[in-house]
């Protein structure tokens, strides 16, 4: 080969390359493209099947995001939903930048992969995408409006951030997380239970409900910039906010916004309660105390903030505790032919309050909790993760990995105890709380 | 134009070898030795760097070629027919890389799904390299090795902290037979002796060359450990759905969430070694076919690239089956070229009548 034909063809290569890996021909019409930020799944209100709403993300020439919500009611599977999606809007419905799938109360009564498993199928959405249970339905909570974001979606994220986590007020849960669990010897997984609470008006608050219908073509009203834009057909792509409510197929569309009141109630949302999981439906729910202590013995969380009760100068005074985890472990071992788990926890705390006041001498020195505070801490930690394992085991969740670890580690006791492990299995408490001196 | 280095052979073990590997491997082995994974992939290694040395000996002991090996013990005309038959070989195996790595451009870089002509750039390049020769493959390894380690290095980094390395146990979770279904059923991801026995006499035997080789054997085969341990740890009991395993890994570091996917920077990366290293069955099928026919590398080339194009198009809803075909039945075919037909190469006359 001549040096002019290798020149043509690494000329060629290169180019090729070029197109090769940049996708050049795959580009998205933004325009006719429904950027879906969430899904919220429900049993369907009437009839079979569930009801699935994707919350669109509007982009904006004012650079504020927005998002409406549709509804598919009625669909078999998720699969079918999110294909009816794109029928009842004629957009193109994108999963690329779905963060959240929200599953309503009703769903995680019969098993949740039953509806998850779309998404373990479909590569479109990411596995890292949060999953959370909610109380009453997916869509009624992605209609809430919160005070501080326009899409709900984002809101909720923010709430189950890994910030969050780490703090232990949420136990946060991603998609391959708890497959994971479902698919592992445990069967079992929770996710972050979310409740939306209704907070101060707003100024010129008008009262409108957050889950209030609203006419599709006052909702336009929003959208000025895709109004604009001549390249959309509204007749041939209806934007989602128009899509009809009802169609030949039985499947019905509904829609709604969850950012057009910018007056009116702001909703907060709440997620310190833990639902738990057992083959994939929802076995017990653990409170918020019970949450922290599971988020401090078994989690990343390693601050974390709590109250305590304890006795001074004869009289009951509240602490709040800011708590620096420095070691945790769970082993799970064998006494006398038994299982015997062990959670030991090291922690250093200092106070942060107290529910009265005190001496400017005791405020200086904030750094040392006495021995009384402590102690107290140590047992409220060992009742609250105490209460949580006797739930988790009563409900059959492996929520502390015990099964787990008899498999890994102890593969020869499995068969003996993969049963009864969760209920045998003797919980010993090693839980130190220092603080400076 | 046929010349190779030691250095070179050195970087190909260490960089392109690996990345072969980083695909669809990792979940087929996941399905037949569920957690014990990792042993499934240590007896191939293990059997393949023997037969690595073996070769090694015979580079040292001979310095010819393969055709002038088998010229001497069986004549011209039964060389020529091995080389018809391993061209053969080195073209079924170049198949099901095509097709693993045309579905992870495909799925992976693309957002919505593409046509399949999106992949066929490829084959310009492949076909330039085919021409170009067992230099072209030097040249390559070159370039792939600082790519490699880089990349490489930082997409493990990136998965690290989220791997749970006791997902590993218990050890021997699966059964012997399953651990060893599961190194059978991958050696058509093993074909790397094959291709070191055609580099014989295409490369000067230096000083511990054979040390050198083995020990970047070594250091790929470590490489391909690692990533299936993090893979698995990353995993766990889900491991077997994660197909195009070198994009999966790195993609739960939080610090994404404001930046976006970073880690692409360096999946491109090793797609790009991938480049290379899917060429090498063909170059090696084109080699043999020059050998065979006695003719110039253009034409071959030209053949062996539309074919496999065409059957890219014919087998792309079958990926499936194919990947059955090659793993469960076909084995032994891999089984034997790679590993037996190398070995017995010992067994080959080192001296011509003549000398």
């Amino acid at each position: 080969m001549n040096k002019l034909w290798t020149s043509i063809f690494l000329t060629a290569a290169a180019v090729l390359l070029l197109l090769f890996f940049s996708n050049d021909f795959g580009l998205i019409d933004i325009q006719e493209t429904a950027i879906v930020v969430a899904i919220g799944i429900d049993t369907a209100e009437e009839g079979e099947g569930y009801d699935v709403t994707a919350q669109i993300a509007v982009p904006s020439s004012t650079g504020s995001g927005s998002a409406g919500n549709v509804t598919v009611k009625n669909a078999q599977t998720v699969g079918e939903a999110i294909s009816e999606l794109n029928h009842e809007t004629g957009w193109y419905p994108t999963l690329v930048h779905c963060k959240l799938i929200l599953l309503g109360e009703a769903v995680t009564e019969t098993d949740v992969f039953r509806v998850l498993d779309y998404f373990l199928r479909n590569d479109a959405v990411e596995d890292s995408c949060l999953v959370a249970a909610c109380a009453g339905t997916a869509r009624e909570t992605l209609q809430a409006q919160s005070p501080v974001n326009d899409i709900s979606a984002s809101a909720i994220a923010k709430v189950l951030s890994s910030e969050a986590q780490e703090t232990g007020l949420v136990s946060v849960t991603i998609l391959k997380d708890f497959a994971i669990g479902y698919y592992s010897v445990g069967k079992s997984g929770f996710l972050p239970y979310i409740s939306v609470q209704g907070e101060a008006e707003s100024q010129g608050g008008g009262g409108a409900a957050p889950t209030a219908e609203i006419d599709a073509a006052e909702e336009c009203a929003w959208l000025p910039s895709l109004k604009r834009n001549r390249w959309w057909k509204p007749k041939r792509q209806p934007l989602p906010i128009a899509a009809p409510v009802s169609s030949e197929s039985g499947s019905q569309g509904g829609a709604d916004s969850g950012a057009s009141g910018k007056s009116g109630s702001a909703d907060v949302f709440q997620a310190s309660e833990t639902m738990l999981f057992y083959e994939g439906k929802q076995v017990a729910l653990l409170s918020p105390e019970e949450t922290l202590a599971y988020n401090l013995a078994a989690t990343d969380t390693d601050f974390a903030y709590g109250s305590v009760t304890a006795e001074q100068d004869g009289q009951e005074t509240v602490y709040n505790l800011k708590m620096k985890i420095g070691k945790k472990k769970r082993s799970l071992t064998f006494e006398n032919g038994m299982p015997v788990f062990t959670f030991t926890v090291r922690a250093n705390a200092r106070l942060a309050d107290t529910d009265r006041a005190s001496a400017i001498l005791e405020v200086a020195k904030t750094q040392i909790a006495d021995d009384a505070i402590l102690r107290a801490a140590e047992k409220k930690f060992e009742q609250e993760l105490s209460s949580a394992i006797s739930k988790a085991a009563a409900a059959g969740c492996d929520l502390f990995g015990i099964k787990q670890r008899l498999y890994r580690y102890r593969y020869r006791e499995y068969a003996a105890f993969q049963d009864s492990v969760l209920t045998a299995a003797q919980v010993h408490y090693d839980i130190r709380f220092t603080s400076l001196k | 134009m046929e010349r190779i280095k030691v250095r070179q052979l050195c970087f190909y073990f260490v960089a392109m070898m690996p990345v072969a590997k980083l695909l669809v491997y990792p979940a087929t082995l996941t399905y037949q030795s569920k957690n014990d994974l990792l042993l499934s992939a240590f007896v191939n290694c293990l059997a393949e760097g023997a037969i690595v040395a073996l070769v090694m000996l015979l580079a040292k002991k001979s310095g010819k070629s393969l055709f002038a090996l088998l010229e001497n013990t069986f004549g011209n005309i039964t060389a020529k027919i091995v080389y018809g038959v391993f061209a053969l070989f080195f073209f079924a195996s170049a198949l099901l890389p095509f097709m693993e790595h045309k579905n992870f451009v495909l799925q992976v870089m693309y957002e919505n799904v593409p046509s399949i002509i999106s992949f066929a750039p490829f084959f310009f390049v492949c076909f330039f390299a085919c021409v170009k020769g067992f230099k072209s493959i030097g040249r390559m390894a070159d370039i792939s090795l600082p790519i490699f380690i880089v990349a490489f290095a930082v997409l493990i980094l990136l998965a690290f902290p989220h791997a749970d390395f006791a997902a590993l146990l218990p050890l021997q979770g699966a059964s012997a037979g399953e651990v060893l279904r599961g190194s059978l059923f991958s050696a058509n991801w093993y074909t790397e002796a094959a291709f070191l026995l055609f580099f014989l006499g295409h490369f000067e035997y230096e000083k511990r060359a054979s040390v050198k080789v083995i020990a970047s054997y070594a250091i790929g085969s470590a490489a391909v450990l690692l990533f299936l341990a993090v893979f698995y740890g990353v995993f766990s009991d889900i491991a077997i759905r994660q197909q195009n395993a070198v994009a999966q890994i790195s993609k739960y570091t939080t610090s994404f969430t404001s930046l976006g996917r970073v880690d692409y920077l360096f999946i491109f990366a090793i797609a790009l070694v991938m480049i290379f290293r899917l060429c090498v069955p063909a170059q090696m099928c084109v080699h043999c076919l020059c050998k065979s026919f006695g003719c110039k590398p253009m034409l071959p080339a030209a053949a062996v690239n539309i074919l496999l194009l065409a059957l890219t198009v014919f087998f792309n809803y079958s990926f499936l089956e194919l990947q059955t075909l090659f793993t469960q039945r076909l084995w032994f075919l891999f089984a034997l070229f790679a590993y037996a037909l190398p070995a017995a190469a010992l067994l080959l006359k080192r001296r011509g009548a003549h000398e």
